[in-house]
């Protein structure tokens, strides 16, 4: 699996999935309201009559543009590992707040995901599969080393030499 | 090649920047105290819970917009079944009841469902006035109000 050391995937992967996040983004930051009731609807950072209205409000406001703002450098290629990164705890809270929801039998019939007025996606577990997809990419680019590492050697399989001439 | 958190830091708080200055200045922001239920050029009012027990002794109409089963298992005393899900069929049945009352109060599920919102518009277009029951059933429930349970109303 070396070829998933080279820098070229590591390139297509961001490009991918900054893609995936700065389209994700532009219907929200057009329609701020509209994604604000979508989050409303996954009643988990509210609103309610302990939080009120801002941290639902809040999140509504901020999330399009760290989606963008991710996405663009993952498809620059600028601090990608970091990108990376924020893309994945973005996911994983999306993750929690889809697999909540469903536990808690609330039927989410848009995700708000790429579109949040008219019909989207129903938040579903085959959601959180594609998620979960997109989760193993963004991981990959955070974590996993570029670069083949000088110690393996160059040596073309099957030519290694046995230890002969040991007694 | 170890990440750098304050890389990290730094995308969250630009994306935080970003989108507080848009939500100020792009003239499609929503108010950060807000109910983003209540749209732009809705006259939707709401009403607190004890407000809305004052106003049913008085003999205010409760219309139930939740889905149907939902009103089947529990609902407030004498209120309408008038699912948002359902509502032209469901309206067409009440339209005459609801046109006699001056003093109509929806509900649904409380904070995260829309459908009282969503009912409560579609009145207005039909020149009905109806008042929203803030944080909807469970408020109600919770402040121990009488519940009915059965689909009868």
């Amino acid at each position: 699996m070396t070829w998933l050391r080279h820098p070229a995937v590591h390139r297509a992967a961001g490009v991918l999935l900054g893609a995936v996040f700065l389209y994700a983004s532009l219907d929200k930051i057009a329609q701020p309201a509209e994604f604000a009731r979508i989050i409303y609807h996954y009643q988990v950072i509210g609103p309610s009559a302990r939080l009120g209205y801002v941290p639902a409000n809040l999140f509504a406001v901020a999330l399009p543009w760290t989606e963008a703002v991710a996405g663009v450098l993952l498809i620059a290629g600028v601090w990608r590992r970091e990108a990376a990164a924020v893309v994945g705890v973005l996911l994983v809270a999306f993750l929690a707040a889809v697999g909540s929801a469903l536990l808690r039998g609330i039927d989410i019939e848009n995700c708000g995901c790429f579109t949040v007025d008219g019909a989207g996606r129903r938040a579903g577990l085959w959601l959180m599969l594609g998620d979960a997809a997109l989760l193993a990419v963004s991981v990959f680019l955070a974590a996993a080393p570029t670069r083949r590492e000088p110690a393996r050697a160059e040596t073309p399989e099957g030519a290694l030499t046995l230890p002969v001439g040991r007694e | 090649m170890a990440i750098r958190w304050s890389r990290v830091a730094s995308i969250l708080a630009a994306g935080l920047v970003l989108g507080l200055a848009w939500n100020a200045w792009s003239g499609r922001g929503l108010a950060l105290a807000g109910n983003a239920f209540v749209r732009e050029g809705d006259a939707i009012e709401e009403v607190s819970v004890e407000d809305a027990r004052a106003r049913m002794d008085k003999g205010a109409l409760f219309l139930d917009a939740r889905p149907r089963d939902f009103y089947d298992m529990s609902h407030v005393p004498g209120a309408l079944p008038l699912p948002e899900d359902d509502f032209d069929r469901a309206f067409a049945a009440l339209e005459d009841r609801l046109r006699s009352h001056f003093d109509i109060v929806v509900y649904c599920s409380g904070y995260g469902c829309e459908a009282s919102h969503i009912v409560a518009r579609k009145l207005a277009a039909k020149r009905i006035r109806a008042t929203v029951l803030h944080e909807g059933f469970p408020a109600w429930t919770d402040a121990g109000y009488p519940v009915k349970e059965g689909p009868q109303p």
